[in-house]
C-alpha cells in the first residue's frame, strides 16, 4: 500500500489543517500569488487530468447500451485459494465468464450479497485469466521454512492428477507420466517422507464403497442416489446451492484429508514419529484444496490424540507451486531418475489413479463394490466402465450387480453440468444410485492448480492428460482398490474394517449449509 | 447547456469485485503500487488517493438484526453546485454542461482551498511531488463528451452502476425504491446533498452506517462559500479583498506568458 499519502494520514492531515492559514498566509500564498500575477494558464477549455490510458474495446460503446463481456470475478483478499494482482489485469472479463457458464457461481446468488464473497474457490478463474492476475495463494514459502526447520519431519503427499501434467511445467509434453520423477524431485528438496495420496484414494473406495452398498440395502438410512464427496469445490457448492440435497452426500473425506489425518495419526505411530512435529503437506492440482484443508473439521489427528494444536494437512501446494519451487531449486524434473514412493502409504492401485479423471471415482467404486457384494473379481467390463470415460458433461452408466439387479450410476463434472443433474435429482426424477461430482471440467487433471499449458484450457489437453491415468490403470497389476496390500495391512492392524468407529473418527465428515450465505436463484430463474 | 448526465450506485448491486476501480486506473493511467493481495481489504477505510480516484470500501454492519456485508464505490459527486470549483479563484475546477466537475492542473495554483471546501473530502493533494497537483474523479469527461459511459461504469458486471440524464437516473431510482419498497432505505443519497449531485445512491442500508458524510447542507454550498469565508477573513481584509485579486487574476490569466512550464503537468514517472 504504498499509494497511501499523507493525504490519509489523520494526524499530518489535521496537521496540515492547522497550518493551513499559516502556509497560505506565507509561502502558500506568495505561490499563489506569484502564478496569478504570472498570469501563466491560457488554457480555459477543458484540458484536464485522466483519459490518458486505454480500455479494452468492449467497454467502448454508446452510453445507452448495455454491455456483453464485462468485469470480472469478486475474490476476496482473505480467499484461502486464491489471490488477485489488480495491476495485471485488464478486465478481459474471462475470469468472470468461466465462473458463470462454466460453474454456474456468479450470477447464480441474489443480491445485495448476505456477508461473504461466494466462491467455491475451484481455480478455473486463474486458469483462463491470459495474463496471470489470478492464481493460487502462495504457500510456497511455508513449505520452504518447514523444509529447513532441522526439528521439523515434514511429509508429502501427492494427487493422482499431478504425475500427469507436472511435466508439463517442464517443457514435456500435456499427459507426460512423471510420477517417478516426481517422487525423485520432492526428495531431493529434502522432503523425510514422500506418501502417495493413491493410497488415500484407495481407501476412499473402500469406504465409499462400503457406504454406497449399506446406502443400496437401507442399513445407512441415508437417501440415494449417494453423491462423491472429494472434490472440496464440489462440496461447497453443494453446501451453498443445495442444502437439502447434503444427506446424498458421502460422508466420505477426500483422499487429501484422509491421508492427512493418517499421516499424523496411524503413519506417526507407526514411524514413532511425535505428531506435534510433523508438517503435512500435500501437491494437488486443486485450489480448492487449500481451503479444504483450513476447514476446521479438518483436524481428526487433533481429536484423536487429544492435542489441540494439529490441522490434518498443514500446507497444500498446486502443481504449479511445486513447479516454481522445483525451478527456482533449479532441479530439473525431466531429467531426474525415476523413484518409488515410501511404503506404508505409497502403494497405489489402477483404480486410485484414476481418481484424477473425470467418471474414474465411480469406475473405481463399481470395482470394488463389485468386489464386497460378490466376493470375486469384477468382470472386464467393469475394469473398462467406458460409457463413464470421456469428456461428456454428464455421463451415465448401467452395470448388472449379481445379488442386487442393476445399479445405475452418473458421472458429471464442471459444475454447470452438476447444476443440470442436481435440479433432476431434487425433482426426484432420476434412476441413479451413484452420481459422481467433480468440480473441475475434466476432473482433477483439469484443476485449477494445474499447468497453464493453454490458456483457456482446451478438451484436447485435458483429453491427453486423462489418457495417460487410464493408461497407466491398465499397464498395472492391481486395478482394484481392495487388492492394495498396504491398504490391507492399514485395515488389519489400525482400522479393523471399513467403516469402523475409528474409520468414522479419522476418515468421515460432516457438512454444513451454507444457504445462510446466499439466495439462491433458481435455474430457471 | 448541454444534458446533465448522472451515474446512479445502487449498493445493493454490487459484488465487490472493484472492476470499477481498475477501469479506473486503466482508462486515466493511473499508476498505484502493487496490490499484495495477503492483505484483507479493510472495512470502511480503503482511501482515495492521488493515483486512486474511486475505491470500493467493505463494510459489515448490523441490518435487521444479522451482519451482512456491503461495499460502496468511492469517488467525486460531482455536485451540481460544486464548493470545489466556487473555492477556486483559479477556475482550476469547473462544472461542465455534460456533469462532470473536472480539473484542469495547468489552471491550478496549489492553493488547496477546493480540499477544505468539498464537503465530501474527495480531493487528494500530491504531497510528495515538487509541482503537486489536486486529483480526484474526473467522470470520464471525454468519454462522456463522446456518448460513452464512464470507464467504471462500463466495466461493472452486476448493473451496479447506471449512466444517463440525472432525471432519467432519479426516476430510475425512485422506480427501484417503488417496486422493492422492502429493500431499499427511502432516501436517495447525492438528491439534495450539497444542492444535488450528479453521482446518486441507493442503498438498503442507512447511509450513514456506511460511512456517508451526515449533515452535508442541502442548500448548495456555494451558496455559503463557507469554506472560503471561513479562511478569507485571516487571508485578505475581506471579501472585496479576494473579489479584487480574482480581478486582476482573471486578467492576467488572458496573457500568455514564459513562467507556464512552473505549473505544467508532472509527469507521472517518479
Ligand atoms: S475459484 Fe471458481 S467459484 Fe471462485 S471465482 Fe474462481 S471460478 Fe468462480
Ligand atoms: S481473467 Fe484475469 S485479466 Fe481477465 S478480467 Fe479476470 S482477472 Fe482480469
Ligand atoms: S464532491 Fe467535492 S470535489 Fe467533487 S464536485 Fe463536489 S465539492 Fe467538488
Ligand atoms: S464494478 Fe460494479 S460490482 Fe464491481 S465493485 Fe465496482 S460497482 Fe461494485
Amino acid at each position: 500500500m504504498e499509494a497511501r499519502t499523507n493525504a490519509m494520514d489523520p494526524e499530518k492531515r489535521e496537521l496540515t489543517r492547522r497550518s493551513f492559514l499559516k502556509m497560505v498566509a506565507g509561502s502558500g500564498l506568495l505561490l499563489g500569488l506569484s502564478g496569478l500575477l504570472g498570469g501563466c494558464m491560457e488554457d480555459k477549455s477543458p484540458a484536464y487530468v485522466g483519459g490518458k490510458g486505454w480500455l479494452p474495446y468492449q467497454y467502448d460503446l454508446p452510453g445507452h447500451l448495455p454491455a456483453q463481456v464485462r468485469g470480472r470475478v469478486p475474490i476476496d483478499p482473505d480467499n484461502p485459494s486464491l489471490s488477485r494482482d489488480d495491476q495485471k489485469c485488464v478486465l478481459c472479463g474471462q475470469c468472470l465468464e468461466v465462473c458463470q457458464s462454466v460453474q454456474s457461481v456468479y450470477g447464480y446468488y441474489g443480491l445485495p450479497v448476505i456477508d461473504e464473497t461466494i466462491c467455491i474457490h475451484c481455480g478455473q478463474c486463474s486458469l483462463f485469466c491470459p495474463t496471470g492476475a489470478i492464481r493460487e495463494r502462495d504457500h510456497t514459502q511455508e513449505v520452504l521454512a518447514a523444509l529447513a526447520d532441522e526439528s521439523k519431519f515434514v511429509v508429502v503427499q501427492t494427487a493422482p492428477a499431478t504425475r500427469v501434467s507436472l511435466g508439463e511445467e517442464f517443457g514435456l509434453p500435456p499427459g507426460a507420466w512423471v510420477e517417478g520423477q516426481q517422487v525423485a524431485a520432492l526428495r531431493k528438496l529434502g522432503f523425510d517422507a514422500v506418501l502417495d495420496t493413491n493410497f488415500a484414494a484407495d481407501l476412499t473406495v473402500m469406504e465409499e464403497a462400503t457406504e454406497l452398498i449399506k446406502r443400496i440395502k437401507g442399513e445407512a438410512k441415508r437417501p440415494l442416489p449417494q453423491f462423491t464427496s472429494c472434490s472440496p469445490g464440489w462440496v461447497k457448492f453443494c453446501e451453498y446451492f443445495y442444502p437439502e440435497l447434503l444427506p446424498h452426500l458421502s460422508s466420505c473425506k477426500s483422499p487429501q484429508q484422509m491421508l492427512g489425518a493418517l499421516v499424523k495419526t496411524y503413519y506417526a505411530g507407526r514411524r514413532g514419529v511425535d505428531p506435534g512435529n510433523i508438517v503435512s503437506v500435500s501437491v494437488m492440482p486443486c485450489t480448492a484444496k487449500k481451503f479444504e484443508a483450513r476447514r476446521p473439521e479438518m483436524n481428526a489427528s487433533a481429536k484423536y490424540w487429544q492435542r489441540q494444536d494439529l490441522r490434518d494437512v498443514d500446507v497444500v501446494l498446486t502443481t504449479r507451486e511445486l513447479a516454481r519451487i522445483l525451478k527456482e531449486k533449479q532441479i530439473d524434473l525431466a531429467a531426474l531418475p525415476e523413484e518409488q514412493y515410501d511404503q506404508l502409504m505409497g502403494e497405489k492401485t489402477g483404480g486410485a489413479v484414476i481418481f484424477g479423471a473425470t467418471g474414474g471415482v465411480m469406475e473405481a467404486a463399481v470395482r470394488t463394490a463389485y468386489f464386497f457384494i460378490t466376493g470375486e473379481d469384477p468382470p472386464a467390463s467393469f475394469l473398462n466402465l467406458t460409457p463413464v470415460r470421456g469428456l461428456a458433461g454428464v455421463k451415465e452408466a448401467a452395470v448388472e450387480m449379481p445379488g442386487v439387479g442393476t445399479l445405475r450410476v452418473a458421472v458429471c463434472h464442471g459444475m454447470a453440468n452438476g447444476r443440470k443433474v442436481l435440479e433432476a435429482v431434487r425433482r426426484k426424477e432420476t434412476p441413479w444410485h451413484f452420481v459422481e461430482f467433480m468440480a473441475c471440467p475434466g476432473g482433477c487433471i483439469g484443476g485449477g492448480g494445474q499447468p497453464r499449458t493453454a490458456v483457456p484450457p482446451t478438451d484436447a489437453l485435458r483429453a491427453q492428460r486423462i489418457a495417460a491415468l487410464y493408461r497407466a490403470d491398465a499397464s498395472l497389476g492391481k486395478r482394484s482398490s481392495y487388492e492394495n496390500a498396504e491398504l490391507a495391512a492399514l485395515y488389519q492392524g489400525f482400522l479393523k474394517h471399513p467403516m469402523s468407529e475409528l474409520a468414522e473418527e479419522l476418515l468421515h465428515t460432516r457438512y454444513y449449509s451454507r444457504a445462510d450465505k446466499l439466495r439462491p436463484l433458481s435455474l430457471a430463474g | 447547456m448541454g444534458r446533465s448526465q448522472a451515474v446512479l450506485v445502487d449498493i445493493t448491486k454490487c459484488v465487490g469485485c472493484e472492476s470499477c476501480v481498475v477501469a479506473c486506473r486503466l482508462y486515466n493511467d493511473l499508476k498505484p503500487g502493487p496490490r499484495a493481495g495477503g492483505e484483507a481489504k479493510p472495512d470502511g477505510p480503503a482511501e482515495l488517493a492521488p493515483d486512486r480516484w474511486t475505491v470500493v470500501q467493505s463494510f459489515r454492519v448490523e441490518k435487521d438484526g444479522s451482519r451482512v456485508r456491503r461495499f460502496v464505490k468511492r469517488q467525486c459527486f460531482h455536485c451540481l453546485d460544486p464548493a470545489c470549483a466556487s473555492a477556486c479563484f483559479a477556475k482550476a475546477l469547473q462544472k461542465t454542461p455534460e456533469g462532470p466537475v473536472v480539473y484542469n492542473e495547468k489552471l491550478c495554483v496549489g492553493c488547496r482551498y477546493c480540499m477544505i471546501a468539498c464537503p465530501f473530502e474527495v480531493l487528494r493533494y500530491e504531497w510528495d511531488k515538487p509541482f503537486p497537483r489536486v486529483l480526484k474523479c474526473q467522470m470520464c469527461l471525454a468519454r462522456i463528451a463522446n456518448d460513452q459511459m464512464p470507464a467504471c461504469v462500463s466495466a461493472c458486471p452486476t448493473g451496479a452502476l447506471t449512466f444517463g440524464d440525472r432525471d432519467k437516473i432519479i426516476a430510475e431510482a425512485r422506480q427501484r425504491q417503488y417496486s422493492r419498497p422492502d429493500l431499499y432505505v427511502s432516501q436517495i443519497y447525492g438528491l439534495t446533498e450539497a444542492g444535488g449531485t450528479s453521482w446518486l445512491y441507493l442503498s438498503d442500508v442507512p447511509f450513514e452506517r456506511l460511512g456517508f458524510p451526515t449533515g452535508v447542507p442541502e442548500r448548495p454550498l456555494p451558496e455559503y462559500t463557507w469554506a472560503v469565508l471561513r479562511w478569507t477573513p485571516h487571508l485578505f481584509v475581506g471579501w472585496g479583498a479576494l473579489l479584487a485579486v480574482m480581478y486582476l487574476y482573471n486578467r492576467r490569466r488572458a496573457v500568455a506568458h514564459s513562467e507556464e512550464e512552473m505549473y505544467a503537468p508532472v509527469d507521472a514517472e517518479e
